[in-house]
C-alpha cells in the first residue's frame, strides 16, 4: 500500500514563508543600504519592505486559519507519484550544470536519452528523434534567430 | 489620425505577408499546444515568445501571441471532445456534451460546432475590443503616475484574489513577485538590493526565465512524470467520422451562441475572471433558457456552443483592461502584458495617443486570427488532432529544450538558464504549498511600473504617501479594488461550487455511456 502523508499546505506556507520574509527583514539593512545622498525619491527599501512586511501578515493569518480555526488545505504527498517529478527536476539541474561544462548538444543528448530511458521508451527511433531534436534546437537558435547556445566541448566545430 | 483612419491603416498593416504567416504559424502552434492535454494556452505563448524576438515590429509579435491564443483556445476543445480530457482548463465545460456526442459517433459535428461557436465568440470579442477600447482609453488618459500605481494595485489585487484556493496565498504569491523584481541594482537610486554578494544577482531576475519557469517547464515535467506514473497510458481517443454539422444546425445553435458570447463577454473584460469562470456560467444559463435542457450533458449542440464561444470571446474582451488600462484580466493575458514589456510596448491609455496606429493593428490582427480560425479549423482540425495520440515522450524533449534555448535567448546570457532551474525547484516548493504561481509572475511584470509610478508619485508630492488616499480616482480605485477583490471572491466560490455540482453530475452520465457502450 502506498504511503500517503498529508501536507497541511496552510501550514507550511504560513511558517515557511513566514521564516522567510522575517529573516529577509533582518537582512534589509545590509542588503538594501541608503543611498549616499538624497536625490528626493523615495528609499530603496520601501517597497521591498512593504513585500516583507506583507507577507508576514499573510503568514500570520494561514498560521491562524490552520491552528486556530482549523481551516486547512491539505495536500497528499505520495512518493512513488512525486518521485518522478523529484527525479526529473534533479535531470533538470544536471542538463544546466551539463551546459556550462560541456555545452548544449552533449548536455542535452546525454539528459534527454537518460530521460528517455528513465521514461521505459526502449526503440532505438525515439533515441535517434531525441539526439536529432537536441541538434535541430541548437542550429534552429543558432542560424534562424541568431543566438549561440553555449556549444562547450563542441565549440572547435562550430 | 482619427479612429477610423487608424483602423484604416491598421487593416493594411495586418494584411501583410510577414503578418498573415504568424498569425497562421501561432494560431497552429496554438491549435496544436492546445489540444495536448495538460499543456496549456500559457505554455504556447511563453514558447512562442522567445521565437518573437527577431521581429523587428513589435506589433507583428504581439498578433503573433495573440493568434496562438486563438488558436489554443480552440484547440482546447479538441482533447475534450475526442479524449473526454480538455486541452485547456477553459475548455473543461466542452467535455460535458462534447465527449459524448463523440461516444455517438458524431465527432466531427462535435468538433465543428466547437469551430463554428470559437470562430463566432472571437470575432464578437475582437469586435468589442476594436469598438470600445478607444473609448475608454480616452477616460483613462487623465491618469497621472498615482492612478497608475493603485491601477497596479488593483491588478495584482485581483489576480491573487481569483488564483488558487486561498486569498493570502494569493497576496503572498503577488508580493513575492514583487519582491523578486526588486532583486538587483535599482534603477532610480542605483543601490544594489538583495544580491547578497551573488554577481549574476546584480542584474536581476529577468521575466522571462520567471515565466518560463513557473509556468512552461512545471507543467511540462509535471505531466512528463505522471506520464511516467500511468506507465505511458494515453487513453483512447475516438475516431473523427464525416458528418458535420449541417446549416440547419448551425442556425439552431446561433442564440445560444449569440447569448453566450455576449455574457463572456461582458465577464472577460472585468479583470480577474477570464475564461475558466465564463464558460461555467454561459454553460449553465444556456441550459436555464433551453428549450430541450434535457439534453444537456448527453451531447447537446448547444451545450458545446455556449461553452466554446465563451471561451473565445474572452480572447478579445480580456484585452480590453489590458491595452486601455495595462491591468490583465486573467493568467494569460499576465503574460501577454509581459510581452507588450518585453518589445518595448507600455498598454495603457498612452498606447492609444502615442502608439496608435501599432495598438489598432495589434487589435486588428485579434480579430483577423479569429476570422481565419474557422477556415484553418476545417483544414487543419483533422491533422492537429492526432497530436493527442502522439506519445509525450515524443514532445517533452523538445519542449524542454525550447524552454532553455528560449530563456538563453532572452538576454544571450547563462544565468537565466540557471535561474530557470532555480526556479523550477521554486516551482516544485510552491506545489507543495499550494501557491499558484500566476499572481507572482504578475508581480514580477507589474514591480517595475508600480515602483517607478511610485517614485514619481512620491518626487511629486514631495513624499506624501497618503496621496493615493487623497487624489479622488486614486482612492475610488483603491476603494473598487477592495469590494471587487471580496465580490470576485464570492462569484468563483459560487462557480466553484455550481462547476463541481455539474461535474459530478456529467461525470457519472459519462460513466454511463460508456458503461452502454462497452455493453454495445
Amino acid at each position: 500500500m502506498k504511503k500517503v502523508i498529508k501536507i497541511k499546505t496552510n501550514l507550511l506556507a504560513g511558517i515557511v514563508m513566514g521564516v522567510f520574509s522575517i529573516l529577509m527583514m533582518f537582512a534589509i539593512p545590509s542588503q538594501v543600504r541608503l543611498p549616499m545622498w538624497d536625490s528626493g525619491a523615495p528609499s530603496p527599501r520601501i517597497i521591498p519592505g512593504i513585500c516583507l512586511v506583507g507577507m508576514l501578515i499573510c503568514s500570520l493569518v494561514l498560521l491562524f486559519q490552520s491552528l486556530v480555526l482549523k481551516k486547512e488545505h491539505v495536500y497528499e504527498f505520495v512518493w512513488e507519484n512525486e518521485r518522478p517529478e523529484l527525479i526529473l527536476i534533479l535531470a533538470m539541474i544536471l542538463f544546466v550544470i551539463g551546459i556550462h561544462f560541456l555545452g548544449f548538444i552533449p548536455s542535452g543528448i546525454l539528459v534527454f536519452c537518460w530521460m528517455q530511458w528513465f521514461e521505459g521508451e526502449r526503440k532505438p527511433a525515439i533515441y535517434i528523434y531525441t539526439i536529432a531534436m537536441v541538434i535541430i534546437v541548437f542550429f534552429l537558435f543558432k542560424n534562424v534567430f541568431h543566438i549561440s547556445l553555449p556549444a562547450g566541448l563542441l565549440e572547435f566545430i562550430m | 489620425m482619427g479612429y477610423f483612419a487608424n483602423v484604416g491603416a491598421a487593416f493594411a498593416a495586418v494584411f501583410t505577408p510577414v503578418n498573415l504567416m504568424f498569425i497562421f504559424g501561432g494560431m497552429v502552434m496554438g491549435m496544436i499546444i492546445g489540444c495536448i492535454p495538460g499543456l496549456s494556452v500559457t505554455l504556447g505563448i511563453i514558447l512562442f515568445l522567445p521565437l518573437t524576438y527577431g521581429i523587428k515590429d513589435a506589433s507583428t509579435a504581439i498578433i503573433a501571441l495573440l493568434a496562438v491564443y486563438v488558436g489554443g483556445m480552440y484547440g482546447g476543445s479538441i482533447s475534450a471532445i475526442t479524449l473526454n480530457t480538455p486541452g485547456t482548463n477553459s475548455a473543461i465545460a466542452t467535455t460535458f456534451d462534447g465527449y459524448p456526442l463523440a461516444k455517438k459517433g458524431r465527432v466531427l459535428q462535435a468538433l465543428d460546432t466547437s469551430l463554428f461557436a470559437s470562430s463566432f465568440g472571437g470575432i464578437v470579442g475582437a469586435l468589442l475590443l476594436l469598438l470600445l477600447a478607444a473609448p475608454i482609453a480616452v477616460l483613462v488618459a487623465k491618469f497621472t503616475s498615482v492612478e497608475y500605481f493603485s491601477m497596479a494595485i488593483l491588478g495584482i489585487s485581483l489576480l491573487a484574489g481569483v488564483s488558487g484556493n486561498s486569498l493570502p496565498k494569493g497576496i503572498m504569491s503577488g508580493l513575492f513577485g514583487i519582491l523578486l523584481a526588486s532583486v538587483g541594482v535599482d534603477s532610480v537610486t542605483g543601490v544594489a538590493r538583495f544580491t547578497f554578494g551573488i554577481s549574476i544577482l546584480q542584474f536581476g531576475i529577468d521575466m522571462l526565465p520567471a515565466m518560463i519557469a513557473l509556468v512552461a517547464l512545471k507543467q511540462v515535467v509535471g505531466k512528463l512524470a505522471e506520464y511516467k506514473v500511468k506507465g505511458g497510458d494515453m487513453g483512447d481517443a475516438t475516431a473523427i467520422d464525416k458528418r458535420g454539422l449541417s446549416i440547419k444546425e448551425a442556425v439552431s445553435i446561433l442564440p445560444t451562441t449569440l447569448l453566450s458570447t455576449m455574457i463572456a463577454s461582458f465577464i472577460g473584460a472585468m479583470p480577474g475572471v477570464g475564461g475558466g469562470v465564463a464558460q461555467f456560467l454561459c454553460y449553465n444559463q444556456a441550459k436555464q433558457i433551453s428549450k430541450h435542457p434535457e439534453k444537456f450533458g448527453k451531447g447537446s449542440l448547444e451545450g458545446i456552443a455556449a461553452a466554446e464561444s465563451s471561451n473565445n470571446a474572452v480572447v478579445g474582451s480580456a484585452m480590453i483592461p489590458l491595452m486601455t488600462m495595462g491591468i490583465p484580466g486573467d493568467g494569460v493575458t499576465a503574460l501577454l502584458l509581459g510581452a507588450f514589456i518585453l518589445h518595448g510596448m507600455q498598454p495603457g491609455p498612452n498606447m492609444f495617443t502615442k502608439q496608435a496606429l501599432q495598438a489598432y493593428t495589434i487589435i486588428v490582427g485579434c480579430l483577423v486570427a479569429n476570422l481565419f480560425l474557422w477556415p484553418l479549423g476545417k483544414v487543419l482540425t483533422r491533422l492537429v488532432a492526432k497530436v493527442v495520440q502522439v506519445r509525450y515522450t515524443y514532445l517533452a524533449p523538445a519542449i524542454i529544450l525550447f524552454c532553455f534555448a528560449g530563456a538563453f535567448a532572452g538576454t544571450g546570457n547563462f544565468k537565466e538558464i540557471i535561474f530557470c532551474a532555480a526556479l523550477l525547484v521554486f516551482s516544485y516548493l510552491l506545489k507543495l504549498m499550494e501557491i499558484d504561481a500566476i499572481p507572482m509572475l504578475l508581480g514580477l511584470i507589474l514591480a517595475d511600473i508600480m515602483e517607478s509610478n511610485f517614485v514619481t508619485a512620491m518626487m511629486s508630492y514631495n513624499r506624501d504617501y497618503l496621496i493615493f488616499f487623497k487624489r479622488p480616482i486614486s482612492l475610488i480605485i483603491l476603494i473598487i479594488t477592495v469590494l471587487l477583490v471580496g465580490s470576485m471572491i464570492r462569484i468563483n466560490k459560487k462557480v466553484d461550487a455550481l462547476n463541481a455540482k455539474q461535474e459530478e453530475e456529467i461525470s457519472k452520465m459519462h460513466e454511463e455511456i460508456d458503461a452502454s457502450a462497452a455493453n454495445v
